[in-house]
């Protein structure tokens, strides 16, 4: 038996892995879009499709945020309470200030904020050595608290600026057209950078990296508090749509940014996988439930359906990124 | 000396219980007198043992190690009370079919658990929040979002009336799970392999042990514990909503991570967990007392959790 | 330019009440190679960590060049010219090979890693070593190599900063002979550039091989110093062990001719038909350089491998088991010399440590502990334990004690056959004799045994007869007169038909 240096399972060979999970998602993209398109006929028209991606984009960026933290060998369960709670600062904040300057510092105040408690995720799991996956459902529990402390029941709303920015263009491009780019232009930008390598190496031998000299506490807290902040940016986007408070609109980005993360063909362990197969697993949940909404399955089974697929999606992702034999 | 006074907790988790058990009540009793009278620990400790009972299945899987956990208790617990009530239909006749429908209803979620994580290999966290949506799913479908089926009579008395020394049945039937499942884990091969499995699965393959029947087994207890819990909460409520179980996810896990269960696998047993529970129950009924509201119970919860595995130590080491 | 590339004074170190290193002195002069030598827990690790800034030490002080060093951590002490090639290693699997050399100290271009110079500088990184780095591909995923080609990349890690000195801590482990043959070319010219060396390994032929001096330590203590051209094999063993003893009598056996076990073309994993015949009582020997297929071999033997073709008969019936556990139900045993990784059960008292396996074979739903620690005292005295009560846990054992637990789990399954996979690696001298006699007691009882060693001389000691494996067969068997250093080396490098 090959006895491999430490603790993350052994990679398959370059062409079966790489080449396969980026080619599942992007595979699992061109069946979705064909369904969709059959499903729906307008799904091609710019309002279509520029709506469909309003509706993914939160997914989208809290998912990035969760595949930093998952390369990096942990696991973030409280991105969907960051949402809510950054959610509720960002509305109390600007309604408190008001009008336009309320909301810049209400987005100012959330964007802290997501990044504060994912910096504080980091600190507990990195500096204490506890482990991630019940220390980060604490804090799920502890930041959603939280945000039924701060807004107790839904309600409140951003001035319409917001959202009709949201939905606007900028100088002729869609504004979320201008999000989604930056968005992949910042996840290019990381991966060439020494950060996402030391993260890798964080993910794919902890101990090895320690060894090596690497900055182990403080890459992990970075890279939680990268994903707090990329699931506040999240909640900007939600707040786009919705421009309403609501202390409970994230639990279910929390399952559903690791099922991206997963689909995207980033190995749970660690070490392995990427942002932008992140992002189109975004996209293929969202196409997922476009699916469930046009193919007129009664309502009240539609939360099943959806967590059938997403448990299958899951298995999916696994079953890909496995080693072999 | 803080370093002395958390190994000294550390090696000591139910020494450590029984102390915040003890200051539970004293604190109860000056804020509100008659909070550490008999009548009311007999209350308490009927409350706790629905939580103990969930927290010994949680333990369990924590134990089988691989980050075990079981994130789907609550809704599985919804699920059995909703199936077992609507078997009893408030008919005392029909209380044993009605336990064993949700024994059987927990056992089949726990084996679904267990094969997706020994077989698919699905991280269990991953997978019980899978199945817990799904679950929630069904209960939409099952219930149209109103209440169904009662609880008989006779589990209702069970479990809330005393029936000996001013303790309700359930106290009793929680003494007897204490023993079974301390029995289990120290004298029988089951036990002796979990302890295997969650310190070293691959040493344990080698030694002959059948890993993955092992940890199925173990999520099916673990959902068949759940079951039991919910069939209770059904007795102790009369009848159930979608949800109901939701509430005792996370008092799960602080029960055995509080209770000395290393989160690693292969290290803890159930005397800290059952006692963790009684802690859990009363500092609920403490923060109750004093008017503290559930959202901010929600985030002390999550402290004390936090709080605990700070002071039972850190990960093993090299991980 | 000060007299010693290193020099350590009075160092001493603690862990907790342990003491790991007790003031020990240490010097190494400028282009020399340096053995160090001792048993495992001798401290020796330590010591290398604390000259290598790795740890701090409580007393003492360490000089690199005539200045007194204080470095923060490993990557501190790599800048600062000393680096350490490891045994657990530090590389990544998930990442290239190039990644792994230059991880740390990537270059960088605006902000970003210049890949295309990271690929130049690894290279002529490469270049300079020779032979050594033959046939490794820049761009390869650590994890997809074989484990010799990682030690090699864990080598070149090292080199990468350019150190003046550089601590091997078992580096050639897992390299066969022609890649320590590479190796010792890359050190001599290292040498040769003033590089200064410490070179810790259990192979003494390496050791004699390739340094100039060598000190030896015991128990945290230093013991002694000695040119190697002034000394020998077994004066160092006896500094190590505190007195010579008398070399153990080995003289042919007489087996039974009646095989037990009929082996025919296994093939599955790294193995491409393997045939051979094992008769009660006989001490097989599996040989030749490392991942030929010895450990597929057992693996496969033990239900834990799949097997794609052959066919395997025990006591006339087949004998076709598709997992450890059906393989133990039908007499099989199997140790492994990973103890870490596959082996302890961390955490859980000895007795369910010597236990596991028993009661698999036993099956049943009781398990009375008093009952098995009874039953387990003919093991514990007959590997001679050393422990305090069977309801401590493994870990308050020595490494050497703890593999004796492992060892003692799979006999405590009476088994027919018993398969032991390179058990003695890491493990002291003391420890290893002891295992040794054990074997040969199996034997005289009928046990059969197939051992798969690292080390010729194990085998050479030990085996009956040994199979050499090369590309997953078996290219030669050697017994009696044949069986030889000599024959066993060259049986090695012979191709597979």
């Amino acid at each position: 038996m090959t006895t491999a240096p430490g603790s993350a399972p052994t990679p398959p060979r370059r062409f079966d892995l790489r080449r396969n999970s980026t080619l599942l998602a992007v595979g699992l993209m061109v069946v979705l879009v064909a369904v969709n398109a059959l499903l729906q006929s307008n799904f091609f028209r710019p309002g279509i499709l520029l709506s469909n991606l309003s509706t993914f984009l939160p997914l989208m960026m809290i998912a990035v945020g969760q595949c930093y933290v998952v390369l990096g060998g942990s696991i973030d369960l409280s991105l969907g309470a960051i949402v809510s709670l950054v959610n509720v600062i960002v509305v109390v904040v600007a309604e408190t200030v008001g009008g336009i300057p309320g909301v810049a510092v209400g987005m100012v105040a959330g964007l802290a904020a997501g990044a504060a408690c994912g910096a504080v995720n980091g600190a507990l799991i990195a500096l204490f050595r506890l482990q991630a996956v019940v220390t980060t459902f604490a804090t799920s529990i502890i930041i959603g608290g939280l945000a039924l402390m701060v807004l107790p029941q839904a309600g409140g709303a951003l001035p319409a600026a917001y959202y009709l920015t949201y939905g606007g263009a900028l100088l002729g491009v869609p504004f979320v057209l201008i999000v989604l780019g930056a968005l992949i232009g910042a996840v290019v930008w990381i991966a060439g950078t020494r950060f996402h390598t030391h993260l890798l190496a964080i993910g794919g031998n902890r101990q090895g990296a320690y060894q090596t000299g690497l900055p182990v506490a403080r890459l992990r807290v970075q890279s939680h508090a990268l994903a707090g902040l990329m699931a506040a940016i999240g909640a900007l986007c939600i707040l786009g749509v919705t421009g309403a408070g609501d202390p409970l609109m994230g639990q279910a980005f929390t399952l559903g940014s690791v099922s991206a993360v997963v689909l995207g063909g980033a190995a749970l362990a660690g070490g392995w996988g990427s942002a932008i197969g992140a992002i189109l697993g975004g996209a293929i949940l969202g196409l997922i439930n476009n699916v469930i909404f046009f193919a007129n399955i009664d309502y009240q089974y539609q939360s099943i359906v959806q967590g059938v697929i997403i448990l299958l999606a899951l298995a999916a992702g696994i079953f890909v990124s496995r080693k072999p034999g | 000396m803080l370093d002395r006074v958390r190994a000294a907790f550390a090696d000591n988790p139910v020494l450590a219980i029984a102390i915040g058990i003890a200051v539970m009540l004293a604190a109860g009793q000056t804020v509100a007198p008659g909070f550490a009278s008999l009548q009311q620990i007999a209350a308490q400790l009927a409350v706790a043992a629905i939580l103990a009972i969930v927290a010994a299945g949680q333990g369990l899987v924590i134990l089988s190690g691989r980050e075990g956990i079981d994130l789907s208790v609550g809704t599985v617990m919804s699920l059995a009370a909703l199936v077992a009530g609507n078997v009893m239909g408030g008919a005392d006749a029909l209380t044993l079919p009605a336990l064993v429908a949700a024994l059987g209803v927990g056992m089949a979620v726990g084996l679904f658990n267990g094969v997706g994580v020994a077989i698919v290999r699905i991280p269990p966290l991953v997978m019980t929040l899978g199945t817990a949506g799904v679950i929630t799913g069904l209960l939409v479908v099952l219930t149209q979002g109103q209440t169904s089926g009662s609880a008989s009579p006779l589990l209702q008395t069970f479990i809330t009336s005393p029936v000996l020394a001013g303790l309700p049945g359930i106290i009793f039937v929680w003494v007897l799970l204490i023993g079974a499942i301390h029995l289990v884990l120290s004298a029988t091969r089951f036990g002796i392999n979990l302890y295997a499995v969650g310190s070293n699965d691959l040493a344990a393959t080698l030694s002959g042990v059948r890993v993955r029947s092992v940890r199925i087994a173990t999520y099916g207890l673990s959902g068949m514990l759940a079951g039991f819990g919910g069939f209770l909460l059904l007795g102790y409520t009369g009848t159930v909503f979608v949800g109901a179980g939701e509430q005792y996810i996370l008092p799960s896990v602080i029960a055995v991570v509080i209770g000395g269960t290393s989160l690693a696998g292969g290290k803890g047993s159930y005397n800290g967990t059952a006692l963790g529970a009684i802690f859990l129950t009363l500092l609920t009924a403490f923060l109750t007392t004093i008017n503290i509201a559930a959202a901010e119970r929600q985030v002390l919860y999550g402290l004390v959790l936090i709080g605990f595995m700070i002071a039972y130590g850190r990960e093993a080491k090299g991980r | 330019m000060a007299e010693f590339a290193l020099r350590a004074a009075g160092i001493t170190r603690r862990f907790g009440p342990l003491v790991a290193v007790d003031d020990c002195s240490f010097d190494l002069e400028r282009g020399e190679v340096h053995a160090l030598l001792g048993s495992n827990g001798c401290g020796k690790s330590t010591l290398c960590k604390v000259m290598a800034g790795a740890l701090t030490a409580d007393s003492g002080e360490v000089r690199l060049d005539g200045v007194v060093t204080a470095f923060r951590g490993p990557l501190d002490a790599r800048r600062g010219g000393i680096a350490t090639v490891y045994q657990e290693m530090s590389l990544i699997p998930t990442l290239s090979v190039m990644e792994n050399i230059a991880l740390g100290n990537e270059p960088r271009r605006g902000g970003r890693v210049d890949r295309a110079a990271l690929r130049a500088q690894t290279r002529g990184l490469m270049a300079s070593v020779g032979a050594l780095a033959q046939g490794l591909d820049p761009a390869a995923l650590v994890g997809d190599l074989p484990v010799d080609r990682q030690q090699i990349v864990e080598i070149l890690k090292a080199l990468a900063l350019q150190p003046r000195v550089i601590l091997f801590d078992e580096s050639t482990s897992s390299l066969d002979r022609s890649q320590v043959d590479a190796f010792f070319a890359l050190v001599r010219r290292l040498k040769g550039q003033a590089v200064s060396i410490i070179f810790i390994s259990h192979r003494m032929e390496e050791i004699f091989a390739i340094a100039d001096r060598v000190t030896v330590m015991q128990n945290g203590r230093y013991v002694a110093t000695r040119r190697i051209a002034e000394t020998d094999r077994d004066e160092l063993v006896a500094l190590m062990v505190g007195g010579r003893r008398d070399k153990a009598v080995t003289g042919a056996r007489v087996l039974d001719a009646a095989p037990m076990m009929q082996i025919g073309g296994l093939t599955g994993g790294r193995l491409k038909g393997v045939t051979t015949a094992l008769r009660p009582g006989e001490i097989l020997g599996l040989g030749g350089l490392h991942g030929q297929g010895q450990s597929d071999f057992l693996l496969a033997l033990f239900g834990a491998s799949p097997v794609t073709g052959g066919t395997v008969t025990l006591a006339g019936r087949p004998y076709r088991p598709t997992t450890p556990f059906a393989a133990l139900r039908m007499g099989l045993s199997y140790v492994s010399g990973d103890r870490g990784r596959a082996g302890s059960l961390h955490g859980r008292p000895i007795l369910e440590n010597l236990s596991l396996a028993l009661l698999a074979r036993r099956g049943g739903i009781v398990a009375n502990r008093r009952a098995l620690a009874a039953g387990m005292g003919g093991i514990v005295e007959r590997l001679k334990l050393k422990f305090g009560k069977l309801s401590h846990a493994i870990g308050t054992l020595s490494g050497g004690n703890q593999q004796k637990v492992i060892l003692g789990r799979a006999l405590a399954a009476t088994p027919r056959v018993l398969l032991l996979d390179d058990p003695t690696k890491g493990i002291d001298v003391r420890a290893k004799e002891d295992l040794y006699a054990l074997l040969r007691e199996l034997g005289a009882q009928g046990t059969a045994v197939i051992l798969y060693s690292s080390e010729d001389q194990e085998l050479l000691d030990n085996a009956d007869r040994v199979l050499v494996f090369n590309g997953g067969q078996v290219v030669a068997e050697l017994a009696g007169e044949r069986l030889t250093e000599y024959d066993l080396y060259s049986a090695a490098l012979q191709s597979a038909a």
